[in-house]
């Protein structure tokens, strides 16, 4: 490469061959050296060998930068993780059983554990020695039960929360309730963490098993380990489950804001200073939180059969009340009764008024109206009650007595004769007289009556003689009763001689009280019922 | 505020309880190293403008043995080695312990107390002994636990070794 003579430079009229000479004298080593980059360039191939050779050591390079590599990779994995795992699922499900196992395994036993747990709390809250003792308690002192409980109520009291480094034993942080005073906390700490290290030397647990409880009297420690750290509770009384589970939050917490910090320990405590407020939020001071579900239970227990006697109480009044309206009421309509005053205690009705000696007795009054008194009291003056009802029933017994009157005479004869006796005509008259207000009364109640003279003999004679005998004797005693105002219409003549002969235990006898008239009143077209007035 | 976990360790009967009972808190008793074979006691340093915590296991070997726990050691980040000066073999075997030791946690800022200087009629170590030690790579400190002598050096020696601020 030499430069063009300088004559030519000037020339007006030079060709582009003179041009392109100057150019190349101007530019002339960089457009070289760019022919040459281009053509290398062009020339190289990045072969699949020289990518295989470096990619490793870019992979290490970039993941040591950033996770930026990570993130454009993993689309592509799950991409690829899905072909596989469609394509052979047996192949993923052999590769990653070793992980997946033991996985199960921690979360099942975990679980259990918390559930084992909850039941032990609740058997023992319901069964506990406590329970039947408290029970006993109250019923010996009067105290109901429920207070019993609240003044023994367990209340747990959640007093310090060690996090404590793993593989060192060393505090890491620690927080205690406002009135606790924990100046070896550290040293504590340390000596957990080597009893720990103790029991699992001592005894060989597998993989990952921890001391996780112990108690001393009412304190219990608590230990929940993760891999980097521990985190011990100090618990006085009984803690309830959800005190483990947010034991087991705050250190999964703890674990995933100090990660780092975690893994980079060496000793220096500052940087988990910012985990006090987690370890604080375990502490609590709980007055029973068991006992608040006991005492919504004890609340029930007490409610429930409070409820039922109300209930019970509400319905007797109610149904005491009903049937106490309605023998008032069937009282009131009863006819002949006039209730007054009626008053009612416990177990006792007191009901006082008037009562027409016609009208039923009150209890069958009750009765029929389906109300079975308690006991019932009172007084009933007597009174004529106009209600037609007992007009009709007074009338209807007057009408009842006359008859059984009249049909209780009887006019006997010697034997053989019709003749009627001074003493006999006396009986007669008397009759007629019932008779008479017999017929008064049958018209009262819209009927009539008519009495029928039955003559008899005694079976001795032949019968053509009896029955001139009979006749004669009806005939005696009708012409008294005649005579005595008894008008004829009413009187029915029934001469039957022997034919149904009145019975008596022996002959003479039977004998004598055949030989008579007797009367038997027949009253007619009465309207009211008979009975109801006894 | 920093912490360390120290380990001590040495064959039963060299003094270690005995070092640290007088220097350090401690709310154990002596009868955690019979029981579980450790005992914490805190012992705080101060180097430069730091105040250092040293949490010292204090360790019994079984049936007083030199055969400690490996968990106890676990996450150390110190070692105290004691010997006794009026017996030798207490020095051979730290040599053994050591090996253990390293074989648990690997190569951590460690010093060896040579204890019991106050003996000086019953002293059996000599000057050679004590330069082997040296040797070995190991800072070692003239103690006693009778008088006090070299204790509290012992201590800040190997705090400041933890921080790695100790000078060989």
């Amino acid at each position: 490469m030499t430069p063009e003579p300088a004559e030519n430079v000037t020339n007006g009229e030079q060709s582009s061959a003179e041009f392109a000479a100057l150019r190349k004298l101007l530019i002339g080593p960089e457009q070289n050296r760019l022919d040459e980059l281009s053509h290398e360039l062009e020339s190289r191939e990045l072969t699949v060998e020289d990518v295989a050779d470096r990619l490793p050591e870019a992979i290490a390079l970039s993941g040591s930068r950033d996770e930026q590599l990570g993130r454009a990779l993993g689309p592509t994995i799950e991409t690829a993780l899905r072909e596989s795992i469609r394509r052979d699922p047996q192949e993923v499900a052999t590769a990653i059983f070793p992980v997946l196992g033991p996985a199960i395994r921690k979360a099942i036993a975990e679980t259990m554990a918390g559930l084992v747990r909850s039941i032990n709390n609740a058997v023992e809250q319901s069964l506990s020695v406590n329970g039947i003792r408290w029970r006993v308690e109250a019923w010996r002192t009067g105290i109901p039960y429920a207070e019993i409980v609240i003044k023994h109520a367990l209340v747990y009291r959640v007093e310090q929360a060690f996090l404590i480094h793993a593989e060192s034993g060393l505090l890491l942080e620690h927080a205690s309730a406002p009135d606790l005073d924990v100046p070896d906390a550290d040293l504590i700490s340390s000596m957990l963490s080597a009893i720990q290290d103790f029991v699992k030397d001592s005894f060989h647990p597998e993989e990952g098993a921890t001391l996780r409880t112990f108690s001393v009297g009412d304190h219990t420690v608590q230990v929940e380990a993760g891999p980097r750290a521990l985190l011990a509770l100090v618990i006085r009384g009984q803690a309830p489950t959800e005190v483990l589970r947010k034991e087991q939050d705050t250190l999964e917490t703890i674990h995933l804001e100090f990660a780092s910090q975690l893994a980079d320990f060496t000793g220096e405590t500052a940087p988990f200073a910012p985990a006090r407020p987690l370890l604080a939020g375990c502490l609590e001071t709980v007055l029973t939180t068991q006992s608040k579900k006991k005492r919504r239970l004890v609340w029930l227990r007490w409610a429930l059969p409070l409820f039922l006697v109300v209930a019970a109480i509400a319905f007797l009044w109610a149904r005491s009340n009903m049937r106490w309206n309605r023998a008032l009421a069937a009282l009131r309509a009863e006819p002949g009764y006039v209730v007054v005053d009626a008053s009612r205690g416990f177990r006792r009705w007191n009901i006082d008024g008037l009562k027409d000696p016609s009208a039923r007795d009150p209890r069958t009054v009750l009765a029929a109206a389906g109300v079975e008194p308690p006991n019932l009291a009172g007084r009933w003056q007597g009174f004529l009650s106009l209600d037609p009802a007992m007009v009709a029933a007074r009338a209807r017994r007057t009408v009842d007595s006359l008859e059984r009157a009249v049909e209780g005479e009887r006019v006997f004869f010697d034997a053989g004769s019709s003749e009627i006796s001074e003493l006999a005509r006396d009986r007669i008259r008397r009759v007629a007289i019932l008779v008479e207000q017999l017929d008064r009364e049958a018209r009262a109640l819209g009927g009539g009556m008519s009495l029928q003279l039955t003559g008899r003999t005694d079976p001795t004679g032949r019968d053509e003689t009896n029955q001139t005998l009979a006749q004669r004797r009806v005939q005696n005693v009708g012409e008294v009763l005649l005579a005595a105002g008894v008008t004829s219409s009413k009187l029915k003549p029934d001469p039957v001689a022997t034919a149904r002969p009145l019975e008596a235990t022996d002959a003479d006898q039977r004998a004598r009280i055949n030989r008579s008239v007797s009367f038997d009143v027949v009253v007619s077209g009465a309207t009211l019922p008979r009975g109801g007035t006894k | 505020m920093i912490q360390k976990k120290i380990c001590m360790v040495g064959v039963f009967g060299t003094g270690k309880t005995c070092l640290v009972q007088q220097f350090v808190h401690s709310i154990f008793s002596v009868k955690y190293l019979s029981t579980v074979g450790v005992k914490i006691d805190r012992k705080e340093v101060q180097v430069g403008d730091q105040t250092v915590t040293l949490m010292l296991w204090d360790l019994e070997g079984r049936d007083g043995t030199h055969d400690v726990s490996p968990s106890y050691i676990r996450g150390a980040h110190g070692l105290i080695y004691v010997v006794d000066g009026t017996r030798r073999e207490t020095l051979d075997q730290l040599h053994e312990i050591r090996e253990m030791v390293r074989g648990a946690v690997g190569e951590i800022p460690s010093v060896v107390a040579v204890n019991k200087i106050d003996l000086v009629e019953e002293w059996k170590l000599t000057d050679a002994d004590e330069a082997a030690v040296q040797s070995r790579g190991l800072q070692h400190f003239r103690t006693s636990a009778k008088t006090g002598a070299g204790v509290e050096e012992t201590f800040k020696w190997l705090a400041e070794a933890t921080l790695g601020k100790a000078e060989a």
